[in-house]
């Protein structure tokens, strides 16, 4: 049901000139129709976000419901100019995804599947997925804060001054999270790069 | 010494891939967000009363009996102090001074009232 009524919602959005800060303000004063704009605005973007750390639907769904049930419930509490709505759902995406990745980092690492003998482009879909998940594994073996910087700036295509403000950190700070970060992600996956495909050319 | 630097280049294209990764989300998700913020929410910050915020801060009932306790104790020594106490004041103050709460002077110290 929800999506697709959604969607028709949205092609006459009442709201489409109101900001996320004044829909979640109204949501908190119980105007429940705000809560589906809300949904529709926002949830794309967390799910990719944990979808892109954690290469896992089902944990990235979890992530996703989670980080808005925290929006449901900090919006009586929120604290109207201090924070972006957008700004304040990266860290919490953020910050629940390291928390996956960490419990990862106890469980052996799960062999990649092998790409089933199929078509080419199933084939390079498994490969793909293949590749994602290494990567998110990668990450899970870095610090959390490198895991995060590394994320928002290179998963996100976020600047050094949004991640500042998302991690609550100065811009140096930053720079120096995501070189180290991607360093050791580097020395992390150069062990992997055959077994991912990379050492022949690219297949497209 | 080239540019180019093949685990960088391999960790670049890993990026660009994790970055076209945009899935819907589908139905069933919305559907629990939905549900979620359906659910009553929490209307302001709980307001508690001040003997609860106190007993939690403190670490519940039995830290009042200790508490009202010592300061029993305390009022105790301030109006009776034992002996021991007293010279210990006396060889740290060099002198005991007693003051009278009720007294004028003492309420109006410095020309006005002091509750004004």
């Amino acid at each position: 049901m929800p999506l697709a009524r959604l969607q028709m919602t949205a092609v006459s959005d009442p709201y489409a000139h109101t900001s996320d800060e004044a829909l979640l303000l109204a949501y908190a004063k119980g105007d429940p129709r705000v809560a589906e704009t809300l949904t529709l605005r926002l949830l794309p973007r967390i799910l990719a976000q944990a979808m892109r750390m954690l290469a896992d639907k089902t944990e990235a769904e979890d992530v996703a419901q989670d980080a808005m049930l925290r929006l449901w419930r900090i919006a009586p509490d929120w604290r109207q100019g201090e924070a972006q709505v957008t700004t304040w759902l990266y860290r919490v995406v953020a910050n629940l995804c390291t928390d996956r990745l960490r419990k990862r980092r106890h469980v052996a690492l799960d062999a990649v599947a092998e790409p089933p003998d199929s078509t080419p482009s199933v084939a390079a879909q498994m490969q793909t997925r293949a590749r994602l998940r290494a990567l998110s594994d990668a990450l899970a073996q870095l610090p959390e804060r490198q895991a995060q910087a590394v994320a928002l700036r290179h998963l996100e295509g976020l600047s050094n001054p949004q991640i500042a403000a998302i991690m609550d950190i100065s811009v140096t700070s930053v720079e120096s999270l995501t070189a180290r970060g991607k360093r050791a992600l580097a020395a992390i996956m150069a062990g992997r790069k055959a077994e991912l495909g990379y050492d022949n050319d690219e297949p497209t | 010494m080239t540019m180019t630097n093949p685990p960088d280049d391999m960790l670049d294209d890993l990026f660009a891939q994790a970055r076209k990764v945009a899935p819907d989300p589908d139905d069933a998700l919305v559907a629990r967000v939905l549900a979620d913020a359906a659910r009553p929410q929490r209307k302001a910050t709980p307001a508690l009363p001040w003997l609860a915020q106190l007993r939690g801060m403190i670490g519940g009932w039995p830290a009042f009996g200790s508490l009202a306790a010592a300061t029993v104790a305390g009022v105790w020594i301030g109006i009776a102090p034992p002996p021991a106490v007293e010279d210990y004041a006396l060889s740290l103050l060099g002198d005991t001074v007693s003051i009278d709460l009720f007294a004028d002077d003492f309420l109006t110290e410095a020309g006005e009232p002091a509750d004004g």
